[in-house]
Protein backbone atom coordinates (compact mmCIF):
# COMPACT_ATOMS: atom_id res chain seq x y z
CA UNK A 1 0.00 0.00 0.00
CA UNK A 2 2.74 2.37 1.03
CA UNK A 3 4.61 1.50 -2.13
CA UNK A 4 1.55 2.18 -4.27
CA UNK A 5 1.09 5.62 -2.72
CA UNK A 6 4.77 6.36 -3.25
CA UNK A 7 4.52 5.33 -6.90
CA UNK A 8 1.41 7.45 -7.46
CA UNK A 9 3.01 10.44 -5.78
CA UNK A 10 6.18 10.04 -7.80
CA UNK A 11 4.27 9.64 -11.07
CA UNK A 12 2.18 12.72 -10.33
CA UNK A 13 5.31 14.67 -9.50
CA UNK A 14 7.18 13.56 -12.62
CA UNK A 15 4.31 14.25 -14.99
CA UNK A 16 3.36 17.54 -13.35
CA UNK A 17 2.99 20.24 -15.94
CA UNK A 18 3.45 17.91 -18.88
CA UNK A 19 -0.24 17.70 -19.54
CA UNK A 20 -1.08 21.28 -18.68
CA UNK A 21 -3.79 22.67 -20.86
CA UNK A 22 -2.72 26.24 -20.26
CA UNK A 23 1.02 26.66 -20.62
CA UNK A 24 3.41 29.53 -20.12
CA UNK A 25 5.30 29.06 -23.40
CA UNK A 26 5.35 26.18 -25.86
CA UNK A 27 8.27 24.58 -24.02
CA UNK A 28 7.48 25.64 -20.48
CA UNK A 29 4.54 24.72 -18.27
CA UNK A 30 5.95 25.33 -14.85
CA UNK A 31 8.93 26.38 -12.78
CA UNK A 32 9.62 25.29 -9.23
CA UNK A 33 10.86 28.04 -6.93
CA UNK A 34 11.35 28.72 -3.28
CA UNK A 35 9.33 31.40 -1.57
CA UNK A 36 10.40 32.14 1.99
CA UNK A 37 11.84 28.65 2.25
CA UNK A 38 8.82 26.83 0.86
CA UNK A 39 8.68 25.14 -2.54
CA UNK A 40 6.12 26.75 -4.87
CA UNK A 41 5.24 25.80 -8.42
CA UNK A 42 4.80 28.72 -10.82
CA UNK A 43 2.38 27.75 -13.55
CA UNK A 44 -0.95 29.06 -14.85
CA UNK A 45 -4.51 28.59 -13.63
CA UNK A 46 -5.80 25.64 -15.63
CA UNK A 47 -9.48 26.55 -15.55
CA UNK A 48 -10.13 28.16 -18.94
CA UNK A 49 -13.25 29.81 -17.55
CA UNK A 50 -11.39 31.61 -14.78
CA UNK A 51 -11.82 35.39 -14.73
CA UNK A 52 -9.56 37.99 -13.17
CA UNK A 53 -11.48 39.40 -10.21
CA UNK A 54 -10.79 41.62 -7.23
CA UNK A 55 -8.74 44.77 -7.08
CA UNK A 56 -6.52 43.84 -10.04
CA UNK A 57 -9.54 43.67 -12.36
CA UNK A 58 -10.16 47.31 -11.56
CA UNK A 59 -9.62 49.52 -14.59
CA UNK A 60 -10.48 52.98 -13.25
CA UNK A 61 -7.33 54.51 -11.81
CA UNK A 62 -6.92 58.16 -10.87
CA UNK A 63 -4.15 60.10 -12.57
CA UNK A 64 -2.12 62.09 -11.48
CA UNK A 65 -1.09 59.27 -9.16
CA UNK A 66 -1.76 56.14 -11.22
CA UNK A 67 -0.83 57.36 -14.67
CA UNK A 68 0.01 55.04 -17.55
CA UNK A 69 3.78 54.50 -17.63
CA UNK A 70 5.93 54.60 -20.78
CA UNK A 71 7.17 51.24 -22.11
CA UNK A 72 10.72 52.20 -21.15
CA UNK A 73 11.98 54.01 -18.08
CA UNK A 74 15.11 55.04 -19.95
CA UNK A 75 18.65 55.21 -18.59
CA UNK A 76 19.53 51.98 -20.36
CA UNK A 77 17.14 49.83 -18.31
CA UNK A 78 15.65 46.96 -20.31
CA UNK A 79 11.91 46.31 -20.06
CA UNK A 80 10.79 42.68 -19.92
CA UNK A 81 7.55 40.70 -19.88
CA UNK A 82 6.19 37.59 -18.16
CA UNK A 83 8.13 35.05 -20.23
CA UNK A 84 11.39 36.78 -19.36
CA UNK A 85 10.42 37.04 -15.67
CA UNK A 86 9.71 33.29 -15.51
CA UNK A 87 12.99 32.53 -17.28
CA UNK A 88 14.79 34.91 -14.94
CA UNK A 89 13.39 33.10 -11.92
CA UNK A 90 14.29 29.72 -13.40
CA UNK A 91 17.80 30.57 -14.57
CA UNK A 92 18.93 33.36 -12.26
CA UNK A 93 16.94 33.45 -9.03
CA UNK A 94 16.98 29.66 -8.61
CA UNK A 95 20.77 29.70 -9.00
CA UNK A 96 21.37 32.67 -6.71
CA UNK A 97 22.41 34.86 -9.62
CA UNK A 98 19.45 37.20 -9.53
CA UNK A 99 16.75 38.70 -7.37
CA UNK A 100 13.12 39.39 -8.20
CA UNK A 101 12.07 42.58 -6.40
CA UNK A 102 8.54 43.58 -5.46
CA UNK A 103 8.76 47.38 -5.04
CA UNK A 104 5.29 47.75 -3.53
CA UNK A 105 4.68 48.59 0.13
CA UNK A 106 5.26 45.87 2.70
CA UNK A 107 1.57 45.20 3.38
CA UNK A 108 0.80 44.58 -0.30
CA UNK A 109 3.76 42.24 -0.61
CA UNK A 110 2.60 40.38 2.48
CA UNK A 111 -0.91 40.03 1.11
CA UNK A 112 -0.10 38.55 -2.28
CA UNK A 113 2.95 38.53 -4.53
CA UNK A 114 4.89 36.66 -7.22
CA UNK A 115 6.56 33.49 -5.88
CA UNK A 116 10.31 33.93 -5.21
CA UNK A 117 10.03 37.72 -4.98
CA UNK A 118 11.60 39.65 -2.15
CA UNK A 119 10.26 42.99 -0.97
CA UNK A 120 12.21 46.23 -1.30
CA UNK A 121 9.52 48.88 -0.86
CA UNK A 122 9.93 51.98 -3.03
CA UNK A 123 9.58 54.03 0.15
CA UNK A 124 13.28 53.43 0.92
CA UNK A 125 14.24 55.42 -2.18
CA UNK A 126 15.32 58.47 -0.20
CA UNK A 127 17.10 56.45 2.46
CA UNK A 128 20.70 56.19 1.26
CA UNK A 129 21.77 54.18 4.29
CA UNK A 130 19.13 51.53 3.61
CA UNK A 131 19.99 51.44 -0.09
CA UNK A 132 23.66 50.95 0.68
CA UNK A 133 23.00 48.01 2.95
CA UNK A 134 20.69 46.51 0.32
CA UNK A 135 23.46 46.93 -2.28
CA UNK A 136 25.79 44.88 -0.10
CA UNK A 137 23.18 42.13 0.18
CA UNK A 138 22.86 42.21 -3.61
CA UNK A 139 26.57 41.56 -4.03
CA UNK A 140 27.98 45.05 -4.44
CA UNK A 141 31.32 45.50 -2.68
CA UNK A 142 33.18 48.65 -1.70
CA UNK A 143 36.54 49.46 -3.28
CA UNK A 144 39.42 50.85 -1.15
CA UNK A 145 38.64 54.31 -2.60
CA UNK A 146 35.05 53.80 -1.28
CA UNK A 147 33.52 53.56 -4.74
CA UNK A 148 31.28 50.58 -5.59
CA UNK A 149 32.59 47.44 -7.23
CA UNK A 150 29.61 46.04 -9.12
CA UNK A 151 31.36 43.14 -10.81
CA UNK A 152 29.64 40.61 -8.55
CA UNK A 153 26.32 42.41 -8.22
CA UNK A 154 23.24 40.29 -8.87
CA UNK A 155 20.80 40.95 -11.71
CA UNK A 156 17.62 42.56 -10.42
CA UNK A 157 14.11 42.50 -11.88
CA UNK A 158 11.79 45.14 -10.43
CA UNK A 159 7.99 45.24 -10.59
CA UNK A 160 5.07 46.91 -8.84
CA UNK A 161 1.30 47.01 -9.28
CA UNK A 162 0.90 47.35 -13.02
CA UNK A 163 1.55 49.45 -16.12
CA UNK A 164 0.02 52.43 -14.28
CA UNK A 165 2.33 52.13 -11.29
CA UNK A 166 5.35 54.39 -10.89
CA UNK A 167 6.94 52.70 -7.88
CA UNK A 168 9.32 50.50 -9.87
CA UNK A 169 10.73 53.58 -11.55
CA UNK A 170 11.13 55.35 -8.20
CA UNK A 171 13.12 52.43 -6.80
CA UNK A 172 15.17 51.89 -9.96
CA UNK A 173 16.03 55.60 -10.14
CA UNK A 174 17.29 55.41 -6.54
CA UNK A 175 19.39 52.33 -7.37
CA UNK A 176 20.93 54.12 -10.35
CA UNK A 177 21.55 57.30 -8.33
CA UNK A 178 23.45 55.31 -5.72
CA UNK A 179 25.53 53.49 -8.33
CA UNK A 180 23.89 50.17 -9.22
CA UNK A 181 24.79 49.32 -12.85
CA UNK A 182 21.92 49.86 -15.32
CA UNK A 183 22.71 46.73 -17.27
CA UNK A 184 21.96 44.63 -14.20
CA UNK A 185 18.49 46.09 -13.67
CA UNK A 186 15.36 45.00 -15.55
CA UNK A 187 11.89 46.54 -15.43
CA UNK A 188 8.85 44.27 -15.48
CA UNK A 189 6.35 46.93 -16.52
CA UNK A 190 3.27 44.70 -16.68
CA UNK A 191 3.71 44.12 -12.96
CA UNK A 192 1.39 42.31 -10.63
CA UNK A 193 -1.75 43.15 -12.59
CA UNK A 194 -0.51 41.61 -15.85
CA UNK A 195 0.93 38.64 -13.95
CA UNK A 196 -2.50 37.95 -12.49
CA UNK A 197 -4.33 38.70 -15.72
CA UNK A 198 -2.48 35.75 -17.29
CA UNK A 199 -3.44 33.43 -14.45
CA UNK A 200 0.13 32.98 -13.25
CA UNK A 201 0.69 31.62 -9.72
CA UNK A 202 0.77 34.02 -6.79
CA UNK A 203 1.53 33.42 -3.12
CA UNK A 204 -0.80 34.71 -0.46
CA UNK A 205 -0.35 35.01 3.25
CA UNK A 206 -3.37 35.03 5.44
CA UNK B 1 -11.76 83.47 7.61
CA UNK B 2 -8.48 82.92 5.85
CA UNK B 3 -8.43 79.40 7.15
CA UNK B 4 -11.89 78.77 5.76
CA UNK B 5 -10.84 80.04 2.35
CA UNK B 6 -7.80 77.81 2.42
CA UNK B 7 -9.98 74.88 3.33
CA UNK B 8 -12.28 75.57 0.40
CA UNK B 9 -9.30 75.88 -1.92
CA UNK B 10 -7.88 72.63 -0.61
CA UNK B 11 -11.18 70.80 -1.10
CA UNK B 12 -11.52 72.13 -4.63
CA UNK B 13 -8.00 70.99 -5.46
CA UNK B 14 -8.63 67.58 -3.94
CA UNK B 15 -11.76 67.30 -6.04
CA UNK B 16 -9.89 68.02 -9.23
CA UNK B 17 -7.07 65.69 -8.36
CA UNK B 18 -9.27 62.73 -7.41
CA UNK B 19 -11.97 63.23 -10.01
CA UNK B 20 -9.76 62.69 -13.04
CA UNK B 21 -8.47 59.46 -14.47
CA UNK B 22 -6.02 60.99 -16.88
CA UNK B 23 -3.74 59.19 -19.31
CA UNK B 24 -0.62 61.00 -18.08
CA UNK B 25 -0.42 63.90 -15.59
CA UNK B 26 -0.88 66.50 -18.32
CA UNK B 27 -3.00 64.61 -20.79
CA UNK B 28 -6.65 63.75 -20.15
CA UNK B 29 -7.45 62.60 -23.67
CA UNK B 30 -5.95 62.20 -27.12
CA UNK B 31 -7.74 63.33 -30.27
CA UNK B 32 -6.49 62.47 -33.74
CA UNK B 33 -7.86 61.57 -37.13
CA UNK B 34 -7.32 58.55 -39.35
CA UNK B 35 -8.53 58.51 -42.96
CA UNK B 36 -10.54 61.65 -42.35
CA UNK B 37 -12.35 60.33 -39.30
CA UNK B 38 -11.80 61.86 -35.90
CA UNK B 39 -11.28 59.75 -32.78
CA UNK B 40 -10.82 60.48 -29.09
CA UNK B 41 -9.08 58.19 -26.64
CA UNK B 42 -9.47 58.59 -22.90
CA UNK B 43 -9.44 56.57 -19.71
CA UNK B 44 -12.60 55.31 -18.08
CA UNK B 45 -13.82 57.73 -15.40
CA UNK B 46 -15.26 56.92 -12.00
CA UNK B 47 -13.98 55.03 -8.98
CA UNK B 48 -15.02 51.45 -9.28
CA UNK B 49 -15.00 50.20 -12.83
CA UNK B 50 -13.93 46.59 -13.29
CA UNK B 51 -13.10 44.55 -16.36
CA UNK B 52 -15.69 41.79 -16.61
CA UNK B 53 -15.90 40.98 -20.32
CA UNK B 54 -14.07 38.11 -22.04
CA UNK B 55 -10.78 40.00 -21.75
CA UNK B 56 -10.80 39.31 -18.02
CA UNK B 57 -10.30 35.60 -18.77
CA UNK B 58 -6.90 34.54 -17.43
CA UNK B 59 -6.32 31.15 -19.02
CA UNK B 60 -6.49 30.44 -22.70
CA UNK B 61 -5.82 26.89 -23.89
CA UNK B 62 -2.39 26.06 -25.33
CA UNK B 63 -1.96 25.48 -28.15
CA UNK B 64 -2.63 27.86 -29.77
CA UNK B 65 -2.30 30.37 -26.94
CA UNK B 66 1.02 30.94 -25.18
CA UNK B 67 2.39 33.96 -23.39
CA UNK B 68 4.39 35.89 -25.94
CA UNK B 69 7.98 37.04 -25.38
CA UNK B 70 8.41 40.76 -24.77
CA UNK B 71 10.07 41.22 -28.15
CA UNK B 72 9.35 39.67 -31.54
CA UNK B 73 12.80 40.52 -32.82
CA UNK B 74 15.68 42.75 -31.75
CA UNK B 75 14.88 45.58 -34.11
CA UNK B 76 11.09 45.47 -33.91
CA UNK B 77 10.29 47.90 -31.14
CA UNK B 78 7.71 46.86 -28.55
CA UNK B 79 5.23 49.60 -27.69
CA UNK B 80 3.08 50.31 -24.67
CA UNK B 81 -0.10 52.36 -24.54
CA UNK B 82 1.58 55.78 -24.47
CA UNK B 83 3.68 54.93 -27.51
CA UNK B 84 0.54 53.76 -29.36
CA UNK B 85 -1.19 57.05 -28.57
CA UNK B 86 1.86 59.03 -29.70
CA UNK B 87 2.00 57.00 -32.94
CA UNK B 88 -1.64 57.89 -33.66
CA UNK B 89 -1.38 61.55 -32.69
CA UNK B 90 1.74 62.14 -34.78
CA UNK B 91 0.38 60.09 -37.69
CA UNK B 92 3.52 58.04 -37.84
CA UNK B 93 2.06 55.19 -39.85
CA UNK B 94 -0.69 52.61 -40.08
CA UNK B 95 -2.14 51.12 -36.90
CA UNK B 96 -3.01 47.52 -37.75
CA UNK B 97 -5.46 45.31 -35.89
CA UNK B 98 -4.05 41.94 -36.98
CA UNK B 99 -6.95 39.87 -35.62
CA UNK B 100 -9.56 38.08 -37.64
CA UNK B 101 -12.37 40.34 -38.83
CA UNK B 102 -14.95 38.84 -36.45
CA UNK B 103 -12.85 40.05 -33.49
CA UNK B 104 -12.30 43.47 -35.02
CA UNK B 105 -16.02 43.93 -35.52
CA UNK B 106 -16.77 43.17 -31.88
CA UNK B 107 -14.40 45.76 -30.49
CA UNK B 108 -11.17 47.42 -31.51
CA UNK B 109 -8.82 50.26 -30.63
CA UNK B 110 -9.72 53.64 -32.11
CA UNK B 111 -7.74 54.48 -35.21
CA UNK B 112 -6.87 50.91 -36.17
CA UNK B 113 -7.51 49.29 -39.52
CA UNK B 114 -8.14 45.58 -39.76
CA UNK B 115 -5.61 43.53 -41.72
CA UNK B 116 -6.04 39.95 -40.49
CA UNK B 117 -2.64 38.32 -39.86
CA UNK B 118 -3.43 35.45 -42.26
CA UNK B 119 -3.15 37.82 -45.20
CA UNK B 120 0.58 38.20 -44.51
CA UNK B 121 1.31 34.48 -44.25
CA UNK B 122 1.24 33.37 -47.87
CA UNK B 123 2.05 34.65 -51.31
CA UNK B 124 -1.37 35.65 -52.59
CA UNK B 125 -2.72 38.53 -54.72
CA UNK B 126 -4.48 39.77 -51.58
CA UNK B 127 -1.17 40.02 -49.71
CA UNK B 128 0.48 41.79 -52.63
CA UNK B 129 -2.32 44.31 -52.82
CA UNK B 130 -2.12 44.94 -49.06
CA UNK B 131 1.64 45.48 -49.24
CA UNK B 132 1.33 47.78 -52.24
CA UNK B 133 -1.30 49.82 -50.40
CA UNK B 134 1.27 50.21 -47.62
CA UNK B 135 3.77 51.62 -50.11
CA UNK B 136 5.85 48.58 -51.07
CA UNK B 137 6.66 47.89 -54.71
CA UNK B 138 7.21 44.56 -56.41
CA UNK B 139 9.62 43.88 -59.22
CA UNK B 140 9.20 40.36 -60.52
CA UNK B 141 9.53 38.31 -57.36
CA UNK B 142 11.41 40.77 -55.23
CA UNK B 143 9.97 43.41 -52.98
CA UNK B 144 11.21 46.92 -52.48
CA UNK B 145 10.25 48.29 -49.08
CA UNK B 146 12.20 51.56 -49.20
CA UNK B 147 9.03 53.67 -49.29
CA UNK B 148 6.80 51.47 -47.17
CA UNK B 149 4.84 53.03 -44.33
CA UNK B 150 5.62 52.17 -40.73
CA UNK B 151 3.11 49.71 -39.31
CA UNK B 152 2.15 49.14 -35.68
CA UNK B 153 0.46 45.81 -35.00
CA UNK B 154 -1.64 44.51 -32.14
CA UNK B 155 -3.96 41.63 -31.41
CA UNK B 156 -5.87 40.29 -28.40
CA UNK B 157 -3.23 40.45 -25.71
CA UNK B 158 0.10 39.24 -24.41
CA UNK B 159 -1.17 35.67 -24.95
CA UNK B 160 -1.99 36.25 -28.61
CA UNK B 161 0.40 35.11 -31.34
CA UNK B 162 -1.34 36.69 -34.31
CA UNK B 163 0.56 39.98 -34.52
CA UNK B 164 3.97 38.33 -33.81
CA UNK B 165 3.19 35.75 -36.52
CA UNK B 166 2.39 38.52 -39.00
CA UNK B 167 5.59 40.40 -38.11
CA UNK B 168 7.73 37.28 -38.56
CA UNK B 169 6.13 36.52 -41.92
CA UNK B 170 6.82 40.09 -43.07
CA UNK B 171 10.43 39.88 -41.89
CA UNK B 172 10.88 36.82 -44.10
CA UNK B 173 10.00 38.76 -47.24
CA UNK B 174 12.26 41.66 -46.27
CA UNK B 175 9.90 44.15 -44.61
CA UNK B 176 12.37 46.26 -42.57
CA UNK B 177 12.20 45.51 -38.84
CA UNK B 178 12.62 49.21 -38.06
CA UNK B 179 9.35 49.89 -39.84
CA UNK B 180 7.36 47.46 -37.72
CA UNK B 181 6.23 48.11 -34.14
CA UNK B 182 4.54 45.63 -31.83
CA UNK B 183 1.93 46.60 -29.24
CA UNK B 184 2.24 43.43 -27.18
CA UNK B 185 -0.33 44.30 -24.53
CA UNK B 186 -3.01 44.41 -27.22
CA UNK B 187 -6.65 45.10 -26.64
CA UNK B 188 -6.57 43.29 -23.29
CA UNK B 189 -3.92 45.52 -21.69
CA UNK B 190 -5.53 48.51 -23.35
CA UNK B 191 -8.71 47.80 -21.38
CA UNK B 192 -6.88 46.81 -18.19
CA UNK B 193 -5.38 50.29 -17.93
CA UNK B 194 -8.86 51.71 -18.49
CA UNK B 195 -8.52 52.98 -22.05
CA UNK B 196 -11.67 53.12 -24.14
CA UNK B 197 -12.35 50.75 -27.03
CA UNK B 198 -14.53 51.16 -30.09
CA UNK B 199 -17.58 48.95 -30.40
CA UNK B 200 -19.42 48.40 -33.71
CA UNK B 201 -22.13 51.00 -33.01
CA UNK B 202 -19.37 53.56 -32.67
CA UNK B 203 -20.09 53.87 -28.98
CA UNK B 204 -17.09 53.39 -26.75
CA UNK B 205 -17.31 50.99 -23.90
Amino acid sequence: MKLLITIICLATFLSAGKYDKVKITEELSQVLVYHKGKAVKIHRIQDVKNHLTGSYAKISRPCPDKCIQPISIGNGIETIGEVEVVEFVKNQVNHHKGVLVDARPKNMYAQETIPAAINIPFTISNNNVAIKSIFEILGMTINPDSSWDSSKALDVVVYCNGPWCEKSKTLIDAFLREGYPAKKIFYYRGGFQMWKSLGLTTVKTK
Amino acid sequence: MRLKRLAVLFLTLTFFVTAENNITPDKSSATFSVNGKSYTIERVQGDNVYLTNEFSLTSRPSPPFFIQPFKVSDNVETYGELEVIDFLEKERGVFVDARLTSWFQKSNIAGSVNIPFKIFLSDTPQRDKTLKDLGATKNGDSWNFSKVKTILLYCNGAWCGQSPTAIKALMKIGFPEEKMKYYRGGIQSWQLVGLTVNTPNGASK
